[in-house]
């Protein structure tokens, strides 16, 4: 019995190490020769990736969502059943969505990618996380001219969004510019006009903002921000509130040099004490502090504990954000709510920052034929369009604008969806969430920077703020250039 | 095949011992010191996670250490290598200092109390015991909602009670390590059933004769219950302190992972796992893995060593010939 026992026990550690030692299954290589085309001379055609399998084997090309938006249980749906639309007309490809949690979406990438198993497709996958995998990032150029791929039907900004040094290291999907949503009742409790919808109306500057902004912020007493009897300590209604976008969002209203980018351009030198960065930052700390029409941050975490939505309670007149917040079911808002452009600054230019989706594939994928293949399938006109009506973008193609509006004011009939199209005309370039050296370590110290301001009893002097950040952000920068 | 004239009886025992734990014993080379090891040789790299790791020497170490006696003669905390690694180690040993007593002191009390002759009193063990099994993420999510000083239920009662504005809890820099501190106490309840352990076994016989001495209750606890319960504080302190520098599910949720406002609560995990998993500094993470686990085995060497003067085992103190 005892030996039995004993060589059970050698039998399951065999298993065991075996098990532990195991190499993972490798993903179905290509049945397909590479797709043959006439490729200009001067043009390196995309290297040859696996041999070809077995004939009659489907190719499986992964798309790993959840780097932005595309988890929710009914995008799932529609994922889904545009995956099986594709399948159901490809013979040689299978298309499938890996949906992984937002939270746990960095990390699992991170191991498919260093475990050799990279998925063949990463998107929706905002600007911010393109920057953070820049490096993973497969150049597309050579499959673009091979295939003479036109991206002429794409808005300029959104291909120049996937574009870093002459690289194509994404193709866009849709767009999420920036304006301001404002709550009809709370102008109306304020006995304030709405703001203007003109996107040609000059008058509407960020100094104009802070006038309405004060004029619509209530005390518990009904008096406004103007009143010398207005009471700072019991605000009711705030007159506006930015407070999701980050420092380098804030900034680029203001037009610094090298708008949403904080280094200079060749990325070697911090420039966040640069004037127009001050400027736009001290605008923000006398909305909070001195001017008191802006939340701080615990006022912020105040206004809607629940879900965190400072627009979605009755206590704030305006909220500057982007078009994604128009899938947040704003029609369940029990206020009447409409649109207006981001205002001009003081330089006389307006800049509505954009947030941004695209596809993009990693370095190390396998199948990067066949993933190609689903990249420009999704990005047709009408795929490009369903895609977005899943995700809430507008979308990248000119040619689907007419049909996206439509679809759009079948949900806000009341709503001016001109504001939305018309800021597509104002994006920020460079980005405000495009790639600098150490990019979520620059961005921590952006935060902090931008946490002082938000936060009580602390230091509220932009530029006392930001010289310190840019001395931090300066030795990010010169660490990062040490080893690169 | 083994052969039993080789082996005599009690090798053969100590064989198939050996075999029994062997799983264990395999897991835990492959699952713990293989990357127990694996991180020692990442703290000496860069390493991004995605590409190979690139041997640094000592730089990683270096980045930690260097400023630092520049930073304290000038009092410029700009002059460190990397002032978040001292402000997230200066965080969790805030926290520890003042969660740890405080953890120990309220666990005791509880576990006197509940040691009583009362009525109910398993039921009143389960009320104070159930917070502990309730999952991190729960705790926070609650806590963060009952801190809230806009719409929470805990300033409202202080403005009621004591009439003064309540402070701003988590969103307060000042505020934000002490409201955690009051959170953890919700956790209380694990400790104090361990003490109540203690109690429990205290021989009765002690206090007798102590009355029959003419002790008081006083002198009862001080003299009879603190010493006997020695080695159970003893436990919870070393638990507790090894716990307080593992600190991160609650503070991961209550602040999304950012350590603010302005890296308040930046715990020394949280800024390990900053640079792991966002900034991915694995090799930097490695490092700060290794410093983390020195200062743990220094401090927990220290407890022990300094249990010989305070822990008493059997009505003898352990250092004591």
């Amino acid at each position: 019995m005892k030996r039995l026992i004993l060589i059970l026990n050698l039998v399951l550690i065999g298993a065991m190490a075996i098990g532990a030692c195991a190499t993972p299954t490798t993903e179905v290589a290509s049945p397909v020769a590479p797709v043959a085309t006439e490729a200009p001379a001067a043009t390196v055609p995309p290297a040859a990736t696996e041999p070809p399998a077995a004939t009659g084997e489907k190719v499986h090309v992964t798309i790993f969502v959840g780097l932005g938006t595309g988890t929710d249980p009914a995008q799932i749906d529609s994922e889904n059943a545009l995956a099986e639309k594709f399948n159901s007309t490809h013979d040689k490809i299978e298309l499938e969505f890996l949906i992984v949690p937002y939270d746990q979406a960095r990390e699992r990438l991170l191991a498919m990618i260093s475990g050799g198993t990279a998925p063949q497709l990463l998107g929706p996958m905002g600007i911010e996380t393109t920057a953070q995998f820049l490096d993973s990032l497969e150049d597309l150029t050579p499959y673009i001219q091979r295939d003479n791929y036109d991206t002429a039907d794409f808005y300029g900004p959104a291909v120049s969004l996937n574009t870093y040094e002459g690289k194509n290291i994404g193709l866009p999907l849709g767009l999420y510019p920036s304006y301001i949503f404002y709550n009809k009742n709370a102008f109306d409790a304020a006995g304030v006009d709405y703001p203007t919808q003109d996107y040609n109306d000059t008058t509407w500057t960020i100094d104009k903002l802070r006038e309405v902004a004060l004029l619509v912020t209530l005390d518990v007493n009904g008096n406004n921000a103007t009143s010398p009897d207005f009471d700072p300590t019991n605000i009711t209604q705030y007159g506006f509130d930015n407070s999701w976008d980050s420092l380098r969002g804030w900034e680029v209203l203001w037009a610094p040099a090298n708008m949403g980018r904080p280094t200079s351009a060749d990325y070697k030198t911090a420039i966040i004490n640069d004037p127009d960065w001050v400027t736009g930052l001290q605008w923000y700390s006398d909305a909070i502090w001195k001017n008191h029409f802006m939340p701080d941050s615990a006022a912020i975490s105040g206004l809607d504990p629940a879900n965190g939505d400072p627009f979605a309670v009755d206590g704030l007149a305006m909220w500057m954000s982007n078009s994604w917040y128009m899938s947040e079911s704003l029609n369940e808002l029990a206020f009447k709510w409409d649109l207006a452009p981001t205002p001009f600054n003081p330089k006389g230019e307006r800049i509505a920052q954009v947030d941004a989706d695209g596809f993009s594939m990693p370095k190390d994928a396998k199948n990067k034929d066949e993933a190609w293949e689903v990249m420009k399938w999704l990005l047709e006109p009408e795929n490009n369009l369903e895609l977005c009506r899943i995700y809430g973008c507008m979308p990248a193609r000119k040619s689907t604008e007419s049909a996206y509006k439509a679809s759009l004011a079948e949900i806000y009939p009341e709503i001016n969806l001109d504001v939305i199209f018309n800021a597509a005309t104002y994006l920020d370039v460079p980005n405000h969430e495009s790639w600098v050296p150490d990019f979520a370590t620059i961005n921590e110290a952006l935060s902090n920077a931008q946490s002082q301001i938000l936060t009580a009893d602390q230091d509220h002097d932009a530029k006392s703020v930001l010289d310190k950040t840019n001395v931090e952000v300066q030795k990010i920068l010169d660490a990062y250039w040490a080893t690169h | 095949m083994l052969k039993h004239s080789r082996l005599s009886l009690r090798q053969r025992e100590a064989l198939t011992g050996y075999l029994y734990i062997s799983p264990w014993i395999v897991g835990f080379l492959i699952f713990t010191i293989g990357p127990m090891f694996a991180s020692l040789y990442y703290s000496f790299t860069d390493y991004d996670i995605i590409s190979p790791p690139v041997w640094n020497n000592f730089a990683n170490y270096k980045k930690i250490f260097s400023g630092i006696f520049e930073a304290l003669i000038t009092h410029d905390s700009s002059k460190l290598g990397d002032p978040i690694f001292w402000q997230s180690l200066k965080v969790t040993l805030t926290y520890a200092v003042l969660a740890l007593p405080l953890g120990l002191i309220v666990g005791f009390f509880l576990a006197v109390l509940l040691n009583q002759k009362i009525p109910f009193v398993n039921l009143w063990r389960t009320i104070y015991f159930l917070p502990s099994v309730i999952a991190g993420v729960a705790v926070a999510l609650l806590w963060g909602r009952i801190f809230n000083p806009r719409v929470g239920i805990l300033n409202p009662i202080i403005e009621a009670v004591l009439h003064v504005k309540g402070p701003g809890w988590l969103a307060d820099p000042k505020w934000a390590v002490p409201s955690l501190v009051i959170m953890g106490l919700w956790g209380v309840g694990g400790g104090m059933i361990i003490y109540l352990a203690g109690l429990q076994g205290v021989p009765t016989d002690f206090y007798d004769a102590a009355k029959v001495d003419g002790a008081n209750l006083y002198q009862r606890f001080i003299h009879i219950t603190l010493p006997m319960m020695t080695p159970v504080i003893f436990y919870n302190l070393v638990l507790g302190m090894i716990g307080t520098f593992q600190y991160f599910t609650e503070v991961y949720v209550i602040t999304n992972g950012q350590g603010g406002p302005v890296r308040s609560t930046l715990f020394y995990n949280l800024y390990l796992y900053q640079n792991a998993f966002r900034y991915n500094h694995m090799g930097y993470a490695a490092t700060m893995a290794w410093i983390l686990f020195i200062i743990v085995l220094v401090l927990t060497l220290l407890v022990f060593r300094s249990s010989e003067v305070w822990v008493y085992y059997e009505g003898e103190l352990r250092g004591r010939e």
